[in-house]
Order: structure tokens, then C-alpha cells, then sequence
């Protein structure tokens, strides 16, 4: 028997005894965790005030908790810049961030040792949806530690995250309510924009009918053909600016008049207005690079400014590179104007970040310091945490500009404009999002961008909650998620090749394609997930 | 090392005995295995135990002992499952058209090489031939798109010869399988030729002058002395390739791929990371991992067996 063999035989045992022992473990840590929380909790150490923040009475020192963020990009330093040095010091807290994706928060899960505070990306993954068994409810740990909190919290955020059992595990940063999208203090982020120069030489042109839109593309080539006439965001990891973004300019309803869920894709206005794009291609005036283009060659293009029109979605992450073009080209920059209509007399309903919100703070039922835990969460949502990490220090980095605004202070100005390094890594200025909301970056008019105030300003009025479709889709995991994933699929390969298509009767066709193959994929019954869906969300919203 | 040929018929206990007294003398060697054969235990043999997950529905909260069993459910979704198919219709499309083309072309080239006598001719084509291979697909993938798209170098190229056009390939869906064959072999094939070199090195000199003496042509040479003296190393690269045949480009289709191109260009890597990693359906894709890994050890089992037949009977496994 050769030595090799006889080795091979070795490993072979020892890893059906590795593997027989890992199963024996496994079965033991298989236990649930569910037990009613506020007897559980360690005693408070401090005297608890509804109307003074805990973190001011709680003198404890050496507080360390671990924070989980699901996501890479996080930055994962604490303590070391102005913004967190000062979080550190006020809370007596030490933070360690530990970053991540899904197969990292499984281990955690699978080992049964969970962070202090998790936070997750999507409130409709199963993490999200088992809340109740991991975290601790924030009602709870606020009525025992923090009542503060209730006072800082969004009541609407907290009821829309309410789980079966009527409390609440998680919290988000940039979840909107109906007040803040009618506070005018959170800017629209679509817009159909034109080149100016552009604008001033094709004449008067209709954007809003799609006939004209069609006629108004065909002058820009004749007068620019060096500029590409329409263009739209990348394809890359979504649908471009072509399917939500254009049918909120053309007002779609997303729900029908009895509240069911709307098949917006497949709405009259918006397929007219796709069959106009198919025009406006099979003129050469769309190019079919937009289409393979990733997201840094489309801001390349914005850069330098090759689409003489663009349905922009999102001004605000294209924001530096509509900006690079304004301040090069100071006649020519980007405007929005009234473009992509509905014909049927709707107005446009843009839409923003949702109450869902975008990163969700959870603290687990497994930490020791539940107090110091649900203080941070308060400290980050009251004023003096968010002027902290979107302005820092009053006096030193900002200042009063009367009405209520801020502006930077001569110094923080300079830092921003030569040296970003020291902006981003010793400030860490308006990174620390983790509770982020716009309404604090609107204290200060430059939040944003100047190329892109015209942009917010023609939108503001057309801000309309799109709360009743979050999160509607069936759960992941399921045959439903399954067959709505190829649909999505389809639809992607559909919208473009409805575009590129060569004549009306292909394009029919294709529609007819697309229905057919949601019919053999279940959408009924997708629908009707989605339609409880909207209920539910309706309750939680108390809409009748 | 000792061999006992008469081992077999003694006692289990004297078998032991010896096995160990060698185990003894050798030890300070024999520990050297040690961190190899802990290395394959945690990484080859412990997560062979994952594999449970295809009889299972399993989340990221659970625990792979904790989650539920669900027998063969996964496996019948996926023999409903068009995307599936289609993606393993797609694999195994470019697979073909790459193994072909991967498997001969190397050769060809390797033996053109080991044909220049000029040495600093040699060592250019060399570099350049491998130049590719160290660049990751996430660059060569955003020249070639940028290379095909519709006033990119390929259509000015075709503009200078009068047949241009404006068409940007990307986006034709029945071009993909061939561009991403073609890229693939510009990319490896200098490198495949590195193993055939490094064998033709070790061809004894003296045959081919015997040779010489005897009148044979060049040609001759090769068919005689070159591919026999490379022969081994051709049926093992015959075997890892055919076993690979399931075997797909991750890195290429994530580049390549989009909308329109997507029909045709959905591997089953990128499906599984699609619906595994994205979408958060572990079960489903370890189920079809499973069954892809099941497929290619037939394959390489059954490639092995016909090289064997064609070898004379020696496994060059």
C-alpha cells in the first residue's frame, strides 16, 4: 500500500470524525431563542428621564459594543476622526465595527453569537422579516433605559417597522414620512435635463408629447451631431432611468383605484412614451453603447457632456459630474425642463427614498449592554447627533446663517474645497449615516451641489410617498420569489429590446412576449402576495 | 520505502504493526504532510458536510443542522426551472466552442515556439502571448466592451477596410458564445503553452538528430518525436478540460454580460451567484452546485477511462 494511500485513509477518517462531531455540535446549538425580553434585561444603573437623553445621566466608563454593518464599503473606523471622537466622548462608548455580507452574517447566525448591533441593507430579507427572535424590541429598551428615544424617533418610522407582535426591532436612516416629503426639505432626485447651449439653438421644441419628443431629438442631431441627443443612466445592476423613473415623470399610479397592486409596465402611457424611445433610436438618436455602457463610462459622458438630453435619474449621485461640466462649461450646463409627459393629463409623482428607509439598526437580544446600546441609537436620531455628523462642531466647522440654516465656517470651507483627504478621513463629514436624514442636509444650502439646485427646485413640487408598494415583493426563498426573479429577468431583456426594436408591429410583439411569459410565470399569484402586501402596508400607514 | 508484497495476506494487527514502525522512522518526513493533510481536512473534506443544504430550505438565520429538511424539492425546482437550462445550455455552448479551440490551439502554438531557433523572437512572442493572462477580466472585459461598442476600435478597423457599421456587438445576443470563446483563447492561450514547452524541454536532443541523420523532414520530427514526447501531458490536459466542460467563466459573464446579450450569456456560475449570493436562496443554489459537480466527476471519470484505452492502458491520473 503506497504511502500516499495509506495518508488519504488517514484524512478520510479524521474527516468523517470531524464531520460526525461538527453534526453532533450542530444539533446541539439548534435551540431557539425566544423569550419574553424585559425581564431578561440587565438593571438600569443610572435614573431614567422621559425628558433628558440617558447618556447624560449614565456615567458608566469602558462601554465596548460591537456593530455589524452588512455591507463592505463601510468604513470601519471609530474614535480616530472629529465626528466619532466626539460620539466616543459623549457616550463613554467604544464602537467596533465589524463589515460584511450575507455569508458572514450567516456565521453569525450560525455560531448563535451575535454583534451588539446589526445592521442590515434590506427589509425584505429574512433577517429582517425574523427580527423578533434576534434583536430586542427598541420600545422596550427605550421605556427601561432611554424614554428619550420616543421623543427623537419618528412615530411613523416606528410603526411601519412594527412586527406581528406590535413592537418594533429595527430603525433606519433616510426613512421619509409623509411630513417630510411635505416639508419641502427633502429634494426630488429625478429630472429630464437638457444642455442649455443646446436648448437655445434647436428653437422652440416640444419634450412633453412623445411626438414632439421624437421631432425635438431628430433638430438636435441636425444642429449637434457630434452629441449623442438622449441619453439615460447606466444598465448596469438595474433597469436604467427607463422603467420607474420615466413612468413617476409620466405620474403611473402604483396602485389601481381599490388599492391592488398597478402593472405599471405595462401601462398605455408609458408603453406609448417606450414606442416614441423606439423612434428616437431607430433614428440613430439613441445609442445602443447606452445600453453596454457601466456606470463609470455613463459618467464620463455626463462629464463631458455628450448627451445633449438625458433622463437623469438620481441628479444627486451624478451630482459631481454635472457639477464638472457647469463649472467647464458655464453655458452649456444642465437644466431641468418639463420633458416626458403624460399624455393622458398626469402629473409627474417623483418619488424619494421611502420610510422603509436604506441601512436598518437592529440591537440583538444577545448584548450585554442593551442601556449604552439603545443611548447611541437616540444620541444618533436627536438634533445634536445629526448636526454632529452631517456639520460637526458648532463654532468650529459650522455656524448659525439665520432662519434655522447653517453654512460652514470660512475654515471647514477651505478644508472641503483643497483637502478632501482631511475632510473625509480627520472630519469624516456627513459619512457617519448610519441615522442619516436629508432634512438635516437641507439646513445647509451647500449640501448639495449648485448644477443640480435648478434640477431639485423644478421636482419639488411633483414629491409624491410611494409608501404603499414597499417591500411588496413575495418572500424571498419561495417559488413566488423564484418565478418573480425570472420575470425581472425578462423585463430587463424586454424594455431594451423594445427600444432596439425595428418596427411597431416587433415591438407589439414583444409586449405581448413579456405578458405571456408572466402569465406562465405565476404572476397571479404574485399579484395577490402583493396586493396583501399593500394592505398590510396600508394598515401600518392607517390609510382607509 | 520498504515494500511488503506479501502485506496484504497478514494480519490486520502485524499490517499495523509494520504501518507504524514505518510511521516511527519516517516521522520527521512524514510530518511535513501534516500541515497539507489538516489544510484538506478543513477546506476539501469539512465543508463537504455543507452539501446537506440541497436537501434543505436554509436562510441566512438558520443554522445548516438547524434548517428544515426538505427532501428533493429543490432538485425538482430546478428540473422546472427555465433559466436554469438555459444557462446550462449556454455553459456547456461556450465550453465546447473553448475546449476545442483551448485544446489545440496551445499545442499548435507551443510547438511553433519550440521551432524558432531565433531566441530573442522567441522570448517576444512568448511575452506577449502571455501578457493577457495576468490582466483580471474585470479590465480585459471593460476593453473588449468599449472595443465592440459602436464606435469602438473593432468598427473603426472594419470602417478602414469599408465594411463598418455602427452596430454595437455587445448588445447581439447570438455573437456572445463566439466572443466569449475568442476572448478566452486570447487571453490563455499562451499560458496553455507553457506545460507543452516545459515537456519538450525534457525530449532527449539525440532523437531528433537521429532523425536529421535519417533524412526525416521537420514535419515528420514533430508528428514522430514532438507530439509522442508531449503525449502524456496532451491527455491530461484532454481530461482536466473535458471534466471542466460545466466549468464556467465568473469573472468573464459578470463583465460581459447585459440585457440584451443576458439569453445567451447566463452561465450556471453566474446563475448560482445570482440566485445564491444575491437573492439569498442558499438551498437551491448548493442543490445546483451539486448537481454540477456530480456531472463533472462523471465526466472526468468517463475521459479518464478513454484516455486509459488510447494510453496503453496507463491512467495519467
Amino acid at each position: 500500500m503506497s504511502i500516499t494511500k495509506r495518508l488519504a485513509r488517514i484524512g478520510a477518517i479524521a474527516a468523517m470524525a470531524a464531520a460526525t462531531m461538527l453534526i453532533a455540535a450542530g444539533c446541539g446549538s439548534s435551540s431557539s431563542n425566544s423569550s419574553s425580553t424585559s425581564d431578561k434585561l440587565p438593571k438600569v444603573s443610572y435614573k431614567v428621564s422621559k425628558n433628558t437623553p440617558a447618556w447624560k445621566a449614565d456615567k458608566s466608563k469602558n462601554n465596548t459594543l460591537t456593530w455589524y454593518v452588512n455591507a463592505d464599503w463601510w468604513n470601519k473606523s471609530f474614535g480616530k476622526d472629529m465626528i466619532t471622537k466626539q460620539i466616543k466622548k459623549d457616550l463613554n462608548v467604544n464602537i467596533k465595527f465589524v463589515t460584511g455580507d450575507d455569508t458572514k452574517l450567516n456565521t453569525y447566525f450560525a455560531s448563535g453569537k451575535l454583534p451588539d448591533v446589526v445592521t442590515i441593507l434590506d427589509p425584505n430579507s429574512k433577517v429582517a422579516r425574523t427580527a423578533s427572535q434576534w434583536a430586542y424590541p427598541l420600545q422596550d429598551l427605550a421605556t427601561k433605559y432611554d424614554p428619550y428615544f420616543f421623543k427623537v424617533a419618528r412615530q411613523d418610522t416606528l410603526n411601519w417597522y412594527k412586527m406581528k407582535d406590535g413592537k418594533t426591532y429595527g430603525y433606519p436612516d433616510y426613512s421619509n414620512t409623509e411630513a417630510d416629503y411635505k416639508s419641502g426639505k427633502v429634494p426630488p432626485r429625478d429630472a429630464f435635463i437638457v444642455r442649455k447651449d443646446v436648448l437655445a439653438a434647436i428653437g422652440k421644441q416640444d419634450f412633453t408629447t412623445p411626438e414632439g419628443f421624437v421631432k425635438a431629438m431628430a433638430a438636435i442631431k441636425a444642429k449637434f451631431p457630434n452629441l449623442t441627443p438622449f441619453g439615460f443612466n447606466d444598465f448596469s445592476g438595474a433597469n436604467s432611468s427607463l422603467d420607474n423613473v420615466v413612468q413617476d415623470m409620466l405620474g403611473v399610479p402604483i396602485v389601481t383605484k381599490d388599492n391592488k397592486y398597478y402593472a405599471r409596465n405595462m401601462d398605455p402611457d408609458y408603453l406609448k412614451w417606450l414606442n416614441a424611445f423606439r423612434e428616437v433610436h431607430a433614428a440613430g438618436n439613441i445609442s445602443d453603447d447606452s445600453f453596454t455602457d457601466d456606470s463609470n463610462a455613463f459618467n464620463e459622458k455626463v462629464n463631458v457632456g455628450k448627451y445633449a438630453t438625458i433622463m437623469m435619474g438620481s441628479d444627486v449621485n451624478h451630482g459631481i459630474n454635472l457639477q464638472t461640466f457647469a463649472s467647464k462649461h458655464p453655458d452649456d450646463q444642465y437644466v431641468a425642463v418639463d420633458g416626458i409627459q403624460s399624455t393622458e393629463g398626469r402629473k409627474p409623482t417623483l418619488s424619494q427614498a421611502g420610510i422603509s428607509g436604506w441601512m436598518i439598526n437592529y440591537i440583538s437580544n444577545k448584548t450585554k449592554n442593551p442601556a449604552k446600546a439603545i443611548q447611541v441609537f437616540e444620541y444618533l436620531l436627536s438634533d445634536r447627533g445629526q448636526m454632529l455628523v452631517n456639520y460637526g462642531i458648532k463654532g468650529k466647522t459650522y455656524e448659525d446663517a439665520g432662519n434655522g440654516m447653517v453654512k460652514w465656517t470660512p475654515s471647514a470651507a477651505k478644508v472641503q474645497q483643497d483637502d478632501p483627504d482631511k475632510w473625509q478621513n480627520q472630519y469624516r463629514m456627513g459619512e457617519f449615516i448610519l441615522f442619516g436624514h436629508d432634512r438635516y442636509k437641507a439646513l445647509n444650502k451647500d449640501s448639495y451641489v449648485k448644477a443640480i439646485w435648478q434640477m431639485q427646485k423644478w421636482g419639488q413640487k411633483y414629491l409624491t410617498p410611494q409608501f404603499k408598494t414597499e417591500n411588496i415583493a413575495p418572500d424571498p426563498g419561495t417559488q413566488e420569489a423564484r418565478a418573480y426573479s425570472a420575470i425581472q429577468t425578462n423585463w430587463s431583456t424586454t424594455l431594451v429590446s423594445l427600444i432596439r426594436a425595428k418596427s411597431k408591429a416587433e415591438f407589439d410583439a414583444n409586449v405581448k412576449k413579456y405578458k405571456d411569459f408572466e402569465k406562465s410565470n405565476s404572476i397571479d399569484q404574485i399579484n395577490q402576495t402583493r396586493d396583501k402586501n399593500i394592505k398590510a402596508n396600508m394598515k401600518k400607514l392607517n390609510m382607509k | 520505502m520498504n515494500s511488503i508484497p506479501a502485506g496484504r495476506k497478514r494480519s490486520v494487527s502485524s499490517r499495523m504493526k509494520t504501518w507504524f514502525a514505518d510511521f516511527r522512522s519516517q516521522w520527521q518526513m512524514q510530518s511535513m504532510m501534516l500541515p497539507g493533510v489538516i489544510f484538506m481536512i478543513v477546506f476539501n473534506f469539512i465543508p463537504i458536510y455543507g452539501l446537506t443544504l440541497a436537501f434543505k430550505s436554509y436562510s441566512v438565520t438558520d443554522t445548516i443542522a438547524g434548517a428544515k429538511w426538505n427532501g428533493w424539492q429543490n432538485f425538482q425546482t430546478i428540473m422546472n426551472d427555465k433559466y436554469f437550462w438555459q444557462a446550462v445550455w449556454n455553459t456547456v455552448g461556450i465550453s465546447a466552442i473553448k475546449l476545442t479551440i483551448e485544446f489545440f490551439l496551445p499545442i499548435a502554438l507551443a510547438i511553433m515556439i519550440y521551432e524558432v531557433n531565433w531566441l530573442p523572437f522567441k522570448k517576444i512572442v512568448q511575452t506577449i502571448t502571455y501578457l493577457p493572462h495576468f490582466l483580471s477580466w474585470i479590465i480585459l472585459g471593460g476593453m473588449l466592451i468599449n472595443w465592440m461598442s459602436s464606435n469602438g476600435l473593432i468598427n473603426q478597423f472594419l470602417g478602414l477596410l469599408g465594411i463598418g457599421s455602427h452596430a454595437n456587438y455587445m448588445l447581439d445576443a447570438n455573437k456572445y458564445w463566439n466572443i466569449a470563446a475568442w476572448s478566452d483563447v486570447w487571453k490563455e492561450v499562451g499560458w496553455g503553452t507553457i506545460l507543452y514547452l516545459a515537456t519538450m524541454a525534457g525530449i532527449d536532443p539525440t532523437y531528433y538528430e537521429a532523425a536529421e541523420m535519417d533524412g526525416a523532414s521537420k514535419l515528420r520530427q514533430i508528428w514522430s518525436i514532438t507530439l509522442p514526447g508531449i503525449s502524456s501531458i496532451i491527455s491530461l490536459n484532454l481530461i482536466l478540460s473535458v471534466s471542466g466542460l460545466f466549468g464556467s467563466n465568473l469573472d468573464q459573464t459578470l463583465v460581459l454580460m447585459n440585457s440584451q446579450n443576458q439569453p445567451r450569456a447566463e452561465v450556471i456560475n453566474s446563475y448560482v451567484y445570482r440566485v445564491g449570493l444575491t437573492q439569498g436562496d442558499f438551498s437551491y443554489a448548493t442543490a445546483v452546485g451539486l448537481g454540477v459537480s456530480v456531472i463533472s466527476v462523471i465526466l472526468l471519470v468517463a475521459a479518464n477511462m478513454v484516455t486509459k484505452k488510447l494510453n496503453d492502458n496507463q491512467s495519467v491520473l
